[in-house]
């Protein structure tokens, strides 16, 4: 980016780099005004400015932090600050209760929240810690522990005159360090020197952003001499550098040699978590150690998202407030009228506030109330679905075997657990369609040189049209020997084994195969032999060419900065094998742009020769005039090989003569020769599900007579017009035809195809009202050639416009964006690097395993999170109402109506583990039941379980139990209660409701249970065994502090009488029994989807489920795939499936809406440090 | 995401180790689990169960209430004279002779013991401030009756501790009831009235009553200073307070039967003050069964439940066998109901 030659004037570089986007992440790094200056191998002159050392500390907490830090994190919970408020009321004498009944579960609350606070800092791997240590696979490193290890492992630093290992925590800056080949670099290194020519070194910087391939860095050509220990301690540098920062592609600075000031840029940093490749040594001065180092800057975990279920607790929460508020003015206001001034036995004395102002009785009454009724805010809620969530995804998703791919070796990922039940309610899905669902696997499948096309396969598609048709595909057999390797699947008598020498044109064919072999930027690892070589490429394809060119016959087998070597056999004749050295003048990389990639490159014999590869119209439009056959034949094989469901390429080349080139390196020109294109096969497994047979489809594209016209005139305002306006037009016309659809009952269903450029102005906000209609009136849409920037725009418009839930799958750098505006982002930890899985929030190894993440996973976590959140809400409020029917016959005076600790412990202790277990155990139909009838996933979209509706069923069984608890109590306990005729007190009678209502409330968890487990019946009857042991105990004992032993052995004296053990059967068994109508009368007469589903399978065991399912889908993928694309619509438009797309109307859409365009859009980071930024203002 | 950052052949150490989670029933959400499904069997199982306990228990529980027989006399109102009642908080403040006569006729034969109860309403002894005005503490050790925080308004009297403390004590119930039946005086047995654990465990042997009802306004009974509060039941059983303000507190205990007819004449002293809150007061008589006293409540309970459950039970047999609905019929599924299934 900005690279300052001189940093003498220190603000103006500061100030310099403010208006240039540089990659930025978390908080913003306070920008020291001064510049860093290092002396090189000189510890004594960098002593006074106390850099910051190498340790580093990945963990959250520490020791002496812990505690506040932690507690502090809990208090910005809302509900944890209402009980701490609380708990501060019922200290005052208003309160009721003592200050135990909210203390207690609220520091119980904390205690659990905070001991899995410090779990989780214990044992949970970080990105970071895996950013900085990648060498340790082990998945569960422990944080600490790792820290450790890093610090401890060693490096070589140059002490006088020779390498010492020391520690990397004892490393300095300023330091000369020497790095070995495949060792991790410790800090942030500016590299003075290396062992390959011409000061290069190679880097490997999966670690920092997922990209596979091997960086060059190259150091400043003054200091390539210091690599031997005598050289090098003499090397005495001073280095200027920007202040540390999160920065990772920008670094300026100067290096101070000998009164000579160069400039440094980025390409001689080595970054920390990079690691040495295809170098035998480099030597270094450190410049960032420790946390300054610019990955631990970056260093932060994914942002969280917050669930949509989670902010529908929120309102239920607040609602419960209300209920609250109200319940406690009823209170008040009933006290202030009923309180007597009368009533002697309350001793109230004229002196007494409360003799004369009913206004403050009722007052205070109020906040008295608010503490005794505080129970019905569920504080624990919160903990206990965290707990169950946390559980449900390292457990459960992380550990799935169906989601286990072995092939990759790669378990399912969920990198948050706040998502879960997020997964039950997707009603969008957006999916990326390039690796995503072609999973990436690229072969070299056909050919086409010279006008003839080669390669015998037969594609998944031709199949499957060929069966349709009623025709028998023949399986050609492959010719005995046929290489098939990956990305290699190619055969052809006329092509292999250097039979192309026999082709009408030989010539051609070697330059496609030069070409081939030399175009591109792949970097070769591994032993020079064909067998071993081990290509490392930025994405698949490149990698498949290559291979192509070696089984060719051209062996690309090393490669320098200005170098490529290719072994070639068979050039000249049979079995000869010659290496020759092309010498690579010039290289333009591929991009979205430009949508081709050359290569200008120097023969040993001095021929200059560009190779290109491209799209095919940027191809075709830069050939030379002339060949107009080949031409026309060559189009019609890419049409029919993109029909047949591949990629395409084109490739071309072209003769330079020495002053064409030299004027060449000015400027770009064109083209000219046969050109040649070759095949990518497109696995094409998923998009059956796509579009379906019967489907109608909208296909808006901008090529439309107006635009030609347009386009000729040249007039790029008015072709934006235009254009403009026929997609309005379309969009129009497609919404009325669609609406009509809609309002026939078996119209077909519809889908929408729309291509980049007219969704960049289909997305204009006049017209995005309508696409979204349209798009939602539509089964499927399908965005063709779309940039990164229009995937997160479409994807936003359905989240924020539609009001649904939306998830976004991607493997790629281009998904990164969609992945973040979803409400779920996926991520497919494959081919294409880490990006978008660092982006996600689950990570899965196929596509495929998104069935059995949203239909199994998702399901059971939103059902389990439904159920868990109702019961919460239904056993506190019915444990509070009780309390509250109360409080109308104590005159409102705010009695409490429990023991304190009962109170207290009754949220914690005696209700906290059966919905736990709830939460983990309940199913309602078996994993392979919820893949069978996907349609039950519905219920999870209208939100079936987590309605208002669904709340007023619970609210009323709640009141209808709380009030058989009391009332049948307080009735039936008013006379003698044994054959003594002794009478019950207040005690009693409040112990025996309680325990009712424990018995009562804890046995509705297996009444609401689809699946009960011996854990069920564990937690259940330990809970109310808990109680028992809890009041046998706490009942029996007496202490010499003062208190009120009100319960003291109130349950012996219970225990004592028949009439308890009567109620006992009674009450709960009354209360149950509503609950038990109201399901049997649900189920009988309005089912849900899955009660019916159950009582279908409801002789199954959950083994034979899954034997069943196994026979039923007999079908090898094979089969399935080829009866899959069978399904799929006959071609009707004809393309040419160019292999790589996003245009880029990036900067286009930049302008228009003032967003920032990402420039790399993979930087996981980066969007998390947008989010906290307030957007980019419009300029 | 772990260590498949590096290509294959970067982390040869990393691609050897197996990343395959192991197997348990646990992480594979196959625990062995009953799943129960209401068919209309089980639930009409369940509900003649259900009533084929409930009703027999019902029975049981209303034959033991319907052989208890009470005697319930309200006498608040009566035992004012006259012409006091225009003003009775000042009758029963003032001075004049207390006294009371009330005649009781025996409606069934009683079987000993007889338990003589005083039931007051509208009295709130739930009242928060009345609840809390006491000291456990105090009153079971001597040591501790200097803890009388918890007892205002009747802490001390000048300064010294009032034992026992507190609003509960101070308005001790006062009224007496001297029972005769045919002008033969009937024992009145007040002798274990009081729970057990209350006598012997929260009421000290050795703790007296100390400047008692010394203070400006009495609030009702009096103690005899030389009984320990272990022995005072009539305080222990006025000290374990009522769940609602309409509430019953045993007196004593007739230990002899009454016959069918038999009247029983009650001298009472109409002591305690009830008129300021327009409370009533009413002297019980009651048998116990061994369920305990007259609740009928709990076995018309019991039988209610149990004939619903029953009635239910036939209704829905009846309803299963007029318009049935197939196990598993899926055209309830709600995307067979909706043609089309929606969208």
């Amino acid at each position: 980016m900005v690279r300052s030659s001189s940093l003498n004037g220190d603000s103006s570089a500061s100030h310099r780099r403010t208006p240039s986007r540089t990659v930025t992440l978390g908080h913003i790094q306070p920008q020291a005004p001064s510049c860093r200056t290092v002396y090189c191998n000189d510890r004594d002159s960098n002593m006074p400015v106390r850099f910051k050392g190498n340790s580093i500390s990945t963990t959250k907490y520490n020791v002496f932090t812990f505690l506040p830090k932690g507690l502090f994190e809990q208090f910005r919970r809302i509900a944890n600050i209402y009980f701490l408020g609380i708990s501060c009321l019922s200290l005052t004498p208003i309160s009721p209760v003592s200050p135990i009944t909210n203390v207690a579960p609220l520091s119980m609350v904390l205690l659990v929240s905070l001991i899995k606070e410090a779990f989780e800092d214990w044992s949970q791997d970080p990105p970071v810690s895996q950013l900085l240590n990648p060498s340790m696979d082990n998945l569960v490193q422990k944080r600490f522990q790792n820290d450790m290890s890093i610090n401890n492992s060693t490096v070589e630093i140059l002490q006088g005159q020779q390498w010492v290992p020391i520690p990397w925590r004892k490393l300095q800056v300023g330091d000369i360090v020497k790095i070995k080949q495949d060792a991790f670099f410790p800090a942030d290194i500016l590299f003075l020197s290396s062992t390959n020519p011409d000061g290069i070194c190679y880097v490997e910087t999966a670690n920092l952003d997922g990209e596979t391939n091997l960086k060059i860095r190259k150091a400043l050509e003054r200091t390539w001499d210091y690599l031997v220990p005598e050289k090098a301690s003499e090397f005495k540098g001073e280095i200027q550098c920007e202040q540390p920062n999160n920065s990772l592609y920008t670094f300026t600075g100067n290096l101070v040699v000998q009164k000579q000031t160069l400039p440094l840029s980025p390409d001689q940093l080595l970054l920390r978590g990079c690691s040495l490749r295809n170098t035998e040594y480099i030597v270094g001065a450190v410049v960032f150690t420790g946390h300054e180092t610019k990955v631990m800057m970056n260093a932060m975990n994914a942002p969280s998202k917050r669930s949509t279920l989670e902010k529908k607790l929120d309102k239920l929460i607040i609602t419960i407030f209300c209920v609250l508020l109200t319940m406690c003015l009823i209170g008040a206001i009933g006290c202030s009228i009923v309180t007597d001034r009368e009533d002697l036995y309350l001793g109230l004395q004229k002196s007494d506030w409360e003799y004369h102002n009913r206004l403050a009785i009722g007052f205070f009454t109020f906040f008295t109330l608010i503490t005794l009724f505080s129970s019905i805010i569920p504080i624990s809620l919160y903990v206990s679905i965290e707990m169950i969530k946390f559980i449900q995804s390292t457990q459960f998703i992380n550990r799935d075997l169906n989601m286990y791919h072995a092939e990759t070796n790669t378990p399912a990922l969920a990198r948050t657990s706040n998502l879960n039940e997020e997964l039950g309610q997707v009603e969008y899905i957006f999916s990326d369609k390039t690796g995503t669902l072609t999973r990436n696997l690229m072969e070299f499948f056909k050919c086409s040189i010279g006008g003839i096309s080669y390669g015998c396969g037969v594609t998944e598609i031709e199949r499957g049209i060929a069966q349709r048709n009623g025709l028998k595909v023949h399986e050609e057999e492959r010719s005995t020997g046929a290489i098939r390797e990956k990305g290699f699947n190619f055969d052809d008598p006329r092509l292999m084994r250097g039979a192309w020498r026999n082709e009408p044109d030989p010539d051609l064919c070697k330059e496609l195969f030069r070409c081939l072999a030399i175009c591109h930027t792949v970097l070769p690892e591994g032993d020079e032999s064909p067998e071993k070589i081990v290509y490392q490429a930025a994405s698949p394809d490149e990698a498949a060419l290559v291979t192509a060119a070696k089984n060719f016959g051209f062996f690309f087998y090393r490669r320098t900065p200005t170098t490529v070597y290719v072994r070639e056999s068979h050039v000249e004749k049979m079995g000869k094998i010659q290496d020759v050295a092309y010498e690579i003048l010039n290289v333009l990389e591929f991009n979205s742009t430009r949508k081709r990639q050359s290569v200008v490159c120097r023969y040993p014999d001095g021929r200059l020769v560009l190779y290109c590869k491209g799209a095919d119209n940027v191809i075709f439009e830069r050939l030379a005039d002339g060949m107009d056959d080949v031409r026309k034949v060559t189009r019609e094989h890419l049409e029919h090989f993109g029909s047949s469901g591949l990629r395409t390429l084109c490739l071309a080349y072209r003769d330079l003569d020495p002053e064409t080139y030299n004027s060449w390196n000015e400027k770009f020109i064109q083209a000219k020769s046969a050109l040649r294109d070759r095949e990518k096969k497109l696995d094409e497994v998923f998009a059956c599900n796509l579009i379906n047979n019967d489907m109608k489809q909208f296909i808006i594209s901008s090529e439309t007579d107006a635009i030609r016209e347009a386009e000729e005139r040249g007039d790029q305002v008015e072709i934006a017009r235009v254009i403009k306006e026929e997609v309005k037009k379309e969009l129009r016309k497609s919404l009325e035809e669609a609406q009509l659809y809609m309002h026939t009952v078996a119209g077909p269903k519809l889908a929408l195809v729309i291509d980049g450029k007219c969704l960049m102005y289909a997305l204009d906000p006049s017209l995005r009202v309508t696409l979204l209609s349209l798009s939602l009136n539509c089964t499927s849409v399908v965005c063709c050639r779309v940039s990164p920037l229009q995937k997160a725009q479409v994807t936003s418009l359905v989240r924020k416009g539609a009001k649904k839930i939306t998830l976004s799958i991607g493997d790629g750098a281009n998904d990164v964006s969609m992945i973040q505006a979803a409400h779920v982002g996926i991520g497919i930890s494959g081919m294409e690097g880490m990006q978008a899985v660092m982006a996600s929030d689950f990570a899965i190894a196929q596509f495929r395993f998104l069935t059995d993440l949203l239909l199994v996973h998702g399901r059971w976590s939103y059902l389990r999170i439904c159920k868990v959140v109702m019961y919460f809400f239904y056993k506190n409020l019915t444990f509070t109402l009780t309390q509250f029917w109360f409080t109308f016959r104590t005159g409102f005076s705010g009695q409490r109506f429990y023991d304190d600790w009962f109170q207290s412990l009754y949220n914690v202790f005696f209700t906290a583990l059966p919905v736990i277990v709830l939460g983990l155990f309940e199913k309602d139909v078996s994993a392979s039941l919820s893949k069978r009838y996907p349609e039950l996933y519905r219920e999870g979209i209208r939100n079936s379980f987590f309605k208002w509706r669904v709340v007023a069923v619970w609210a009323t069984s709640a009141v209808y139990q709380s009030l058989v608890c009391y009332l049948f109590v307080t009735t039936s306990s008013f006379g003698a209660i044994n054959s003594s005729g002794k009478i019950f007190g207040l005690w009693d009678v409040s112990t025996l409701v309680f325990t009712c209502l424990v018995i009562a409330v804890n046995v509705r968890i297996l009444l609401m249970s689809n699946s009960i487990t011996r854990w069920h019946y564990i937690t259940v009857g330990g809970s109310i065994l808990a109680w028992l042991v809890f009041a046998f105990v706490y009942c029996g004992i007496t202490t010499s502090r003062d208190r009120n032993e009100n319960v003291y052995f109130v349950i012996y004296v219970l225990m004592s009488t028949f009439y308890f053990y009567f109620t006992l059967l009674l009450i709960p068994a009354v209360s149950l029994l509503g609950d038990f109508i109201y399901q049997w009368v649900e189920r009988w007469f309005y089912p849900y989807d899955y009660q019916i589903v159950q009582e279908i399978h409801r002789h199954e065991s959950d083994a034979s489920k899954a034997d069943h399912l196994e026979i039923e889908n007999e079908l090898t993928p094979q089969e399935a795939r080829s009866y899959a694309i069978s399904q799929l619509p006959r071609e009707l438009s004809k393309h040419t499936g160019f292999a790589f797309d996003s245009p880029g109307y990036e900067s286009f859409f930049a302008s228009q809406l003032g967003v920032y365009a990402p420039q790399k859009a993979w930087d996981v980071a980066r969007r998390a440090s947008m989010r906290s930024r307030p957007k980019v203002p419009k300029k | 995401m772990p260590s498949n950052t590096a290509s294959s052949s970067s982390a040869p150490a990393g691609s050897s180790k197996s990343k395959r989670p192991k197997y348990s029933k646990f992480t594979q959400q196959e625990l062995p689990a009953c799943k129960p499904i209401l068919t209309p069997g089980w639930v009409i199982l369940t509900f003649l169960v259900i009533s084929v306990i409930f009703i027999p228990l019902g029975v049981v529980s209303l034959f033991a209430s319907q052989d208890v027989v009470e005697i319930v006399d309200r006498y608040d109102n009566d035992c004012v004279p006259t012409p006091a009642r225009a003003n009775k908080v000042a009758y029963i403040q003032g001075g004049s002779d207390k006294s009371c006569n009330r005649t009781l006729v025996v409606p069934k034969k009683m079987k000993q013991p007889i338990y003589v109860y005083y039931q007051l309403e509208n009295f709130y002894q739930n009242h928060r401030r009345y609840v809390k005005s006491r000291s456990d503490s105090q009153l079971r050790s001597v040591k501790d009756e200097n803890q009388i925080d918890a007892c205002k308004p009747e802490d001390d009297v000048n300064g010294k501790p009032i034992v026992p403390c507190g609003l509960i004590a101070w308005s001790l119930f006062n009224d007496t009831y001297a029972l005769s039946k045919n002008n033969q005086p009937l024992t009145v047995n007040k002798r274990g009235i009081a729970w057990k654990s209350d006598r012997e465990h929260k009421f000290g042997k050795n703790v007296f009553p100390k400047n008692f009802q010394e203070g400006n306004i009495t609030g009702g009974g009096r103690l005899d200073a030389n009984k320990s509060l272990s022995e005072q039941e009539d305080l222990i059983v006025w000290m374990r307070t009522a769940a609602l303000p309409t509430f019953r507190k045993l007196y004593g205990k007739i230990e002899s039967d009454l016959e069918k007819g038999d009247t029983i004449h009650v001298t009472l002293l109409n002591n305690y003050n009830t008129y300021s809150f327009d409370g009533k007061k009413k002297l019980v008589l009651s048998t116990t069964s061994w369920l305990g006293g007259k609740n009928d409540f709990l076995g018309i309970a019991y039988l209610t439940v149990g004939g619903i459950c029953f009635f239910l039970a036939l209704v829905f047999t009846i309803m299963y066998l007029v318009k049935p609905r197939r196990l598993g019929d899926p055209t309830y599924l709600s995307w067979n109901r909706v043609p089309g299934g929606g969208r």
